[in-house]
């Protein structure tokens, strides 16, 4: 059925302190970004901070209850509930704190003059939540459905890295380091997820070492 | 229109066109994606009139406030406040009414595999203050000029009624036929005064007549 409520969508919490109720991917949308956003604590975070320099999306986050201590650029203001935020530029950073323990937040972001497609940090995120093997598993599954990103074939690297694999992390690495070479030099550096691989010399070869 | 980085609004404040229509992406002028909101003023009122997505848009309704009841391919939803309801097909007949005075409803819309385009049925946000001024062949012009983009019933009804008002009555005839394939805009146009000129020609009562 194609309805649900926010409070029965699934809780997905993440390591920053919000918790990620996603929507978009519980209806399979394909035309725009939606999701919802509420605190793990009382006045924990609950959006990320974060720019959308990546993905060129502009943002509209709305306070469907309580209070959130938003941060956008240089400037910080309250939003109650009814109270709408339009992040046109994607290289401000902005970010919401939770003031009400009940607040939830929504954010609807796309990029103009593109067709949209599911951004991949949906499939880290989960993988995130996954013992190695289970995220390498979902992560395989479920990639052809999101654009291909250096981000993704390097968390794919670490799980498979994890998981006990070490060719096919070297695969994702190399795939990853392809995409994004000076990324994936910073993030492999002190990565103790990769150490199972780090002395082989196709991750120097990679990661440019 | 501007070219902000950022901006807030309360969607209460956001300036209303006519009485139930808060153009939230108008507001913005948000370039990504379709998003606006309506409100009922009383309970049992219809909030989304019966309608498909001429536009292809897949569609995100959100019950802000209040309490509503969608009617969506013929199954009826109950959907209080918090309440999502996502239809994927365009073809897919919806509607929502209010179970509470100032019930709020917002809708998200775009897409698949397009970049998006505001829709030409927006315009009538510009047409309303001509309108409102009794400026009927500036409001006409601008829905002329959205037809030529999107042949879109909502603006095929507009016109006939801005044609009505100016006296062109084989015009505003024959663009009301355009419009009233959907029953919402049959039963609008039953009690709506800008369409009184024409309303004892004998093709006006045809038009409006139940289909089978």
């Amino acid at each position: 059925m194609n309805i649900t409520h926010i409070d029965e969508l699934e809780r997905i919490q993440m390591p920053d302190g919000f918790v990620w109720r996603p929507v978009r991917s519980h209806f399979g949308i394909r035309a725009f970004g939606v999701n919802v956003y509420t605190p793990s604590t009382p006045d924990s975070q609950i959006v990320e901070e974060h720019t959308e320099n990546q993905l060129g999306h502009q943002e509209l986050y709305l306070v469907l209850r309580g209070r959130a201590a938003f941060t956008v650029g240089d400037d910080s203001f309250e939003l109650g509930q009814g109270q709408l935020v339009f992040v046109r530029d994607p290289s401000l950073r902005r970010g919401a704190v939770a003031v009400d323990a009940d607040t939830a937040v929504l954010a609807v972001g796309a990029k103009p003059g593109e067709a949209f497609q599911p951004s991949a940090w949906e499939l880290g995120f989960r993988a995130s939540q996954m013992e190695p093997r289970e995220a390498v598993a979902y992560v395989e599954q479920y990639m052809s459905e999101y654009p291909e990103s250096a981000a993704t074939y390097y968390n794919l690297a670490c799980g498979r890295a994890l998981a006990g694999d070490p060719a096919g992390a070297l695969d994702a690495l190399e795939r990853a380091a392809d995409m994004d070479a000076d990324a994936v030099r910073k993030w492999a550096e002190n990565d103790t997820d990769l150490d199972s691989i780090r002395d082989d010399p196709r991750f120097a070869k990679a990661v440019g070492a | 229109m501007t070219d902000r980085a950022w901006e807030t609004a309360r969607i209460d404040e956001i300036p209303r066109l006519g009485k139930t229509w808060i153009p939230i992406r108008r507001h913005f002028d948000i370039g990504a994606f379709g998003i606006n909101a309506w409100t009922a003023e009383g309970d049992g009122d219809e909030i989304i009139g019966e309608h498909v997505e001429q536009t292809g848009h897949e569609e995100l309704y959100f019950v802000s406030s209040g309490h509503a009841t969608f009617t969506v391919g013929g199954a009826e939803i109950d959907a209080p406040a918090g309440s999502l309801v996502f239809v994927r097909d365009p073809e897919m007949k919806r509607k929502a009414v209010a179970r509470e005075a100032g019930t709020t409803i917002m809708a998200v819309g775009a897409k698949v595999g397009e970049a998006f385009e505001a829709s030409a049925w927006e315009v009538t946000g510009e047409m309303w203050p001509l309108y409102e001024a009794g400026d009927y062949e500036g409001g006409a012009r601008i829905l002329r000029e959205a037809l030529e983009r999107d042949p879109d019933p909502a603006l095929y009804y507009n016109l006939a009624c801005m044609e009505a008002l100016l006296g062109q009555s084989e015009q505003a005839i024959e663009h009301l036929s355009r419009a009233v394939d959907e029953p919402r805009f049959r039963e609008t146009a039953s009690t709506d005064s800008d369409l009184d000129s024409i309303r004892d020609d004998p093709r006006f009562v045809e038009l409006l007549s139940p289909r089978t």
